[in-house]
This record gives C-alpha cells, sequence and structure tokens, in this order.
C-alpha cells in the first residue's frame, strides 16, 4: 500500500469510528436531556457570582419595590425616553440586538424601600428603531439641554455603533449621602 | 453585567466624580478614545507641563462641572492620585481651591486647538 493510501484509509477509519460513536451517543442521550443539560451549565453560570465568596466581597444590593414596567419606579426618578424593561430587555439589560451605550449621563434617585440616596446610570441602548412602548419623562435633578451632560432628553448614544435609540436602562453605580450639598 | 455591579456607598469627592464626571469617563476613568480622553496617567504627566495644572481645570468638563471650588479641587486631587498616581511628579502639590476657582474662571474657547498646540505629545 503506497503512503497515501494508508493515509486515505486511515482517514475513512477514523470517520467511520467517528459515525459510530456520535449514533451511539445519539441513542443514549436524548435531545431533551442534552438541552437540559445545556440549560444548567447556564444557569450555574449565573448563579455562580452569587456565591458566597463573591458575595463577601461586596454589600447586598438595595430592597427594591415597584414595577420596572412603569415609569413612576423609583430608578426612572430622571428618565427620559422608553424602558428597556418594556421594550424586550430588563431594568439593567438592553433587549437582544441592541447594543448599551457606554457614555452616558447620572443621576440620583431616591429609594423609598430603604429611604437611601443612589448614582443612577441611565445608559441608552441604541442600533435599534425607537421602542414605542413606556415612554416617561422624569426630570428629577436633570438640567434642560443648554446642560447637555445633565439632559436626560439627549440621546446618549455614544460610543455605540449606531446612534439609534432604542429604549434606557438605569443601573445603579453606588449609594450616596452626600445629596443636596 | 460588570458596569451596574453591586453598588457601594461612596463618599465624596468619589460621589462627585461618578456624578459628574463618569457618565463619560466611565467609573473607572479609562474613558473611550477617541471621543472620550482616559484620565489614567496622562493627567499625572500633564500636571508637570508648563501650562499643564491650569489646562486640566480649564477643560469644559472640569470647568463647568455644576459644583463649587472647593468640591470640584477635591475632586481634581482625587481624580489625579485615583487615576494617575504612577505618572505624578515627585514633588506634586495638591492643587487649591483658589488655584482652581482663578483657573476656571479663564474660558477655554477652542480647548482641542489649545491642547494640540501646547501639548502635542497628548
Amino acid at each position: 500500500m503506497k503512503p497515501n493510501d494508508l493515509i486515505e484509509h486511515g482517514f475513512v477509519w477514523l470517520d467511520n469510528q467517528a459515525g459510530e460513536s456520535a449514533r451511539l451517543l445519539a441513542r443514549l442521550i436524548s435531545r431533551r436531556s442534552f438541552l437540559g443539560r445545556l440549560g444548567a451549565m447556564f444557569v450555574g453560570a449565573a448563579v455562580l457570582p452569587l456565591l458566597p465568596v463573591a458575595r463577601s466581597l461586596a454589600q447586598e444590593p438595595p430592597q427594591e419595590v415597584g414595577d420596572t414596567q412603569n415609569c413612576d419606579y423609583w430608578r426612572y426618578c430622571a428618565l427620559g425616553g422608553t424602558l428597556c424593561a418594556c421594550c424586550g430587555g430588563t431594568l439593567t439589560s438592553c433587549p437582544p440586538g441592541a447594543e448599551l451605550s457606554p457614555i452616558t449621563w447620572v443621576g440620583t434617585c431616591h429609594n423609598p424601600a430603604d429611604d437611601r440616596n443612589y448614582l443612577i446610570s441611565y445608559n441608552d441602548c441604541c442600533g435599534k428603531t425607537t421602542c414605542n412602548r413606556c415612554g416617561c419623562h422624569s426630570t428629577e435633578r436633570e438640567k434642560p439641554v443648554y446642560f447637555p451632560s445633565k439632559a436626560s432628553n439627549v440621546l446618549w448614544c455614544f460610543g455605540t455603533e449606531s446612534r439609534t435609540y432604542h429604549c434606557t436602562v438605569a443601573g445603579i453605580l453606588g449609594e450616596t449621602a452626600d445629596l443636596g450639598k | 453585567m460588570l458596569l451596574f455591579a453591586i453598588p457601594f456607598a461612596y463618599a465624596d469627592p468619589k460621589v462627585d466624580y461618578l456624578l459628574h464626571c463618569s457618565g463619560c469617563h466611565l467609573p473607572d476613568g479609562s474613558g473611550l478614545a477617541p471621543v472620550v480622553p482616559t484620565l489614567h496617567d496622562v493627567i499625572g504627566r500633564l500636571v508637570a507641563e508648563p501650562g499643564g495644572r491650569s489646562y486640566i481645570v480649564r477643560v469644559p468638563g472640569v470647568s463647568q462641572a455644576p459644583i463649587n471650588d472647593e468640591k470640584l479641587t477635591e475632586v481634581i486631587n482625587w481624580m489625579l492620585t485615583e487615576f494617575s498616581s504612577d505618572t505624578l511628579p515627585e514633588n506634586f502639590k495638591p492643587f487649591t481651591a483658589k488655584e482652581v476657582s482663578r483657573a476656571r474662571s479663564q474660558l477655554l474657547a477652542d480647548p482641542l486647538k489649545y491642547r494640540a498646540e501646547l501639548f502635542p505629545d497628548y
């Protein structure tokens, strides 16, 4: 047998073995079982940051009450725009297909659940046409557009691939007791 | 995501930094080149340049921050040590409120042009 034939023969053997193994695996493990295991892996990854080691390095998140799909929700006290929580995203994450703008403006809101004040980052999600659900115009401690760095009505799609505004999220940067100084 | 990690209670001047500066320069001061300059290392070197001390007070984001001279001075000194301690000159003297007050009153009409002329290496 020539060297090339030998290699060819080897590959055919490998193909057969791999095919046989795959068929055996498919018989032993159902598709649903595979998806279940895959799902468990993702859930596991999501739970990891909450394990005791990570939690001991950080404080507890604030207690919160209210409906994140309502303009009256406490974190939205200075949000001008549409709520990502109503548009397929959440309080702090963009809907699929929209990109979170890293550049933003930061305001402050009072959390009625723990009677503390928090720094709120109003990041826009960009790259999709404007979501038409849950339009809010709350203005606590924001400034008119002549002071753009504190204006909630400015579109904050900076540093993103697209400047098209879709909706806004409201993340907590930290807690402050120094408001009003 | 990390941007919205578990909150901590911050005290001045970090609160003022987060409130008035971090929207563009980001909470860790890294900025977003080329739109937003980083605060890491470069501002420590700038204060050693002739005209550099007043320049970092006169840039619009600093001079127009809606806080008084004393609080602004605290934020500037905090940023320098927090983000640029490795490049601060050994004989660095912290800013005083008087120095900040004087510098922020001098309008910097064209910051990019001024920067290119005065600090071509930055």
